[in-house]
């Protein structure tokens, strides 16, 4: 036996305490792993998030909502002078609008913003179901009425129609043309691309034709999209949209694209100052994941300042705990000095016990860490997110709105906002233990035993061994 | 050989100092077994100290087996301690979680033997002062007084001590099992050529020892 065996030996001296001692260790040991594993799986999110961000900024009408008329829309001549800024490369513009199904209830009901003008139908009808019973609860469909009126129970919603300048993308999302081919969005012709759903929906294919505003349009393509609430809207070029809806020159969004990152925040300050506050609002893709970054960024202090805690809280326990026993073991160590111990060898005796408390505190906390670390991390997040959430659905006007960020033009329905878009990914958070961090808990643990038994080493030393003799 | 020259240690409390060895000299042959007798507070513990380095006195000198230990520093008292001095005390002050054996070879260990021989020797020394083989792997709460008192004595005895101090070895001791005690120190003294000062209220071991001093307030004298 050796003084390592004797403090290991010594850590099972009294049962109850050393268990009492190492539950106490572990919950604070495991408090400032899963604070570690929340702060990692945080710190990931962030860099995921602004790995993710592209170069690209959002333009649309000041205070444009989605459900709004068009009469403060952008102009194209006032975008040419965005066009024309140093560092744009792209711009994409795009007017849309909704058509309501000739014949269908939606014609009869009024939308806030919605002309009930006989102009604004379709003969098409949009392959998106709804389920008016269950309206904005789950799955991402989230419809609200401005001043709380109700959706008809046989609702059929409208048909959106967008123009653009690349029919490449819509909303950002690429489109894949599975038929046909893609339209050229600078031309003026009566040619629509529909999405295969809606193709379905009104057995439609390439070359067959449809009508909106009256005028016969010809499917020129069929495109599938990754977001479902897309599939109900036809593509035209802008001209031909301006055309169609008597808006010639009008915008409702567009999407400026910037030759790099570093470049973005200063073009974003440019087109502000270009177009002027009270002619469109400019949000770049870096405000919003800033935007979205922001609660992260709370929950990453929380986190680390609960993790300092945590390991303070620890020290401060083996420390105490330590103190308590040199105290207790005061004649002990004092017979250990008279028959020949070193201060060395029985401080490094006491540091062992408490190094094999600890250990055995870091065993149970490392437990509650990896037990606890993703649940601990996802309730941060969504506690720091809903705020956030709330703020998104129910600010502005509150009312009926199509696809997120600003974007969103004209159009009337979105089935999910922007904004809780990137919080439900935001959310999707996961904290996983690696080597690592279970190395980390080790190591910490050792060195909060080492640091709580400094005052217990100064108190051992300071013991002489001829009190051993007086309180005989 | 002891010897003992001049001893001063005074103690402060406050403004009061209090002398507790007043000029003490004295001189004990290797293998003699001498007792200090003397009242509560006469300074006879503090004496024991003294010789045990526990304490560093004032003045004069402590010469053992030639070497003075009045003068040695933190370090090398720690060494004296551990190679020739082995204590015996009143509580016994055996270390509770470790066997009979095992507290045997502690001292062993702090002056760095092998495990093996420490072992060995702490078998023979349990086995000399009358422990079995199942009481060496007992826990001192497993023993009676008097066997606990031979564990404490054979720990003394484990670096071959060149001197044992015992504070009342028998105090917490009944009389017959105080006597085996003090028949088995005189026995070790001899066997083991160690010189043994006892300090003690119990005139019945002062009797029976090779030299006996009696101490009245730091005053040492002959008997």
């Amino acid at each position: 036996m050796n003084v390592f065996s004797r403090g290991i030996r010594n850590a099972f001296r009294n049962t109850i305490r050393t268990t009492s001692i190492v539950v106490i260790l572990g919950i604070s040991i495991g408090l400032s792993l899963t604070m570690l594993l929340a702060r990692q799986a945080v710190q990931q999110k962030i860099s995921d998030i602004q790995s993710s961000v592209g170069n690209t900024i959002s333009i649309s009408p000041a205070g444009f909502s989605g459900f709004s008329s068009v009469n403060n829309s952008l102009t194209t001549s006032e975008l040419s002078k965005v066009s024309s800024l140093p560092h744009v490369t792209n711009l994409v513009e795009s007017l849309t609008d909704r058509l309501t199904t000739i014949g269908s209830t939606t014609s009869t009901f009024s939308f806030p913003g919605q002309s009930t003008s006989s102009t604004g139908q379709t003969s098409l009808t949009s392959p998106v179901t709804l389920n008016t019973s269950n309206r904005g609860s789950s799955g991402g469909g989230h419809f609200f009425v401005a001043g709380g009126g109700t959706l008809p129970t046989n609702f059929t919603p409208p048909v959106s129609i967008t123009g653009t300048t690349d029919t490449a993308t819509l909303d950002t999302t690429a489109l894949t043309i599975t038929s046909g081919k893609a339209l050229d969005g600078t031309s003026d012709s009566n040619e629509a691309m529909i999405s295969k759903s809606m193709a379905s929906k009104n057995n439609l294919s390439v070359g067959s034709t449809f009508t909106a505003y009256g005028t016969t349009l010809t499917v020129s393509g069929i495109f599938t999209v990754s977001n479902e609430a897309d599939a109900g809207t036809v593509v035209v070029s802008l001209p031909t949209e301006q055309g169609l809806s008597g808006q010639t020159g009008d915008v409702t969004s567009a999407v400026a694209t910037v030759d790099s990152l570093s470049n973005l925040s200063s073009v974003t300050t440019a087109i502000k100052n270009t177009l002027g506050s009270s002619t469109a609002d400019v949000t770049s893709s870096l405000t919003q994941a800033n935007n979205t970054i922001a609660p992260l960024n709370s929950v990453k202090n929380i986190s680390l300042f609960s993790l300092i805690g945590a390991v303070i809280a620890g020290a401060i326990i083996i420390l105490l705990v330590m103190v308590m026993i040199v105290r207790e073991r005061r004649r002990e160590i004092g017979v250990l000095k008279a028959i020949g111990g070193s201060n060395l060898k029985i401080i490094l005796q006491f540091i062992t016990e408490a190094i094999t408390l600890t250990i055995l505190g870091a065993i149970i906390g490392l437990i509650i860490g990896v037990i606890g670390g993703t649940p601990v991390t996802k309730l941060l997040v969504n506690n720091s997110t809903s705020s956030t959430t709330t703020t998104s659905q129910f600010g502005g006007s509150g009312a009926v709105r199509t696809s997120g960020g600003g974007g969103g033009g004209g159009s009337f329905f979105a089935t999910r906002l922007g904004g809780s878009n990137i919080v439900s990914g935001v959310k999707d958070i996961k904290a996983a233990a690696g080597w690592s961090i279970l190395l980390y808990g080790f190591g910490a643990a050792i060195v909060i035993a080492v640091l709580g038994s400094t005052l217990a080493a100064g108190l051992i030393a300071k013991i002489r061994p001829a009190e051993v003799m007086r309180t005989e | 050989m002891l010897k003992v020259t001049n001893l001063t240690k005074q103690f402060s409390s406050g403004a009061t100092k209090v002398v507790a060895v007043k000029k003490v000299g004295f001189k004990v042959p290797d293998g003699c077994f001498a007792s200090i007798i003397g009242r509560s507070g006469s300074g006879k513990t503090t004496l024991l100290s003294l010789l045990g380095s526990l304490e560093k006195p004032d003045e004069g000198s402590i010469e053992v087996d030639g070497q003075d230990i009045s003068k040695l520093s933190d370090h090398a008292q720690i060494k004296y301690r551990c190679q020739k001095i082995g204590f015996i005390f009143q509580g016994y002050n055996l270390i509770p979680n470790l066997t009979a054996i095992e507290n045997v070879m502690l001292p062993m260990e702090f002056a760095g033997q092998p495990k093996q021989q420490r072992e060995k020797r702490a078998k023979e020394l349990l086995d000399q002062v009358g422990l079995t083989a199942d009481q060496m792997q007992r826990k001192p709460g497993k023993l009676s007084g008097g066997q606990q008192q031979r564990v404490a004595i054979a720990r003394a005895l484990s670096n071959k001590p060149k001197l044992i101090l015992a504070d009342e070895p028998t105090g917490n001791l009944d009389s017959q099992t105080g006597d085996m005690i003090v028949k088995l120190l005189h026995g070790l003294a001899k066997s083991e050529d160690t010189t043994i000062i006892a300090v003690t209220h119990d005139l019945s071991i002062s009797e029976s020892t090779d030299k006996t001093f009696k101490i009245d307030d730091g005053v040492l004298k002959e008997v």
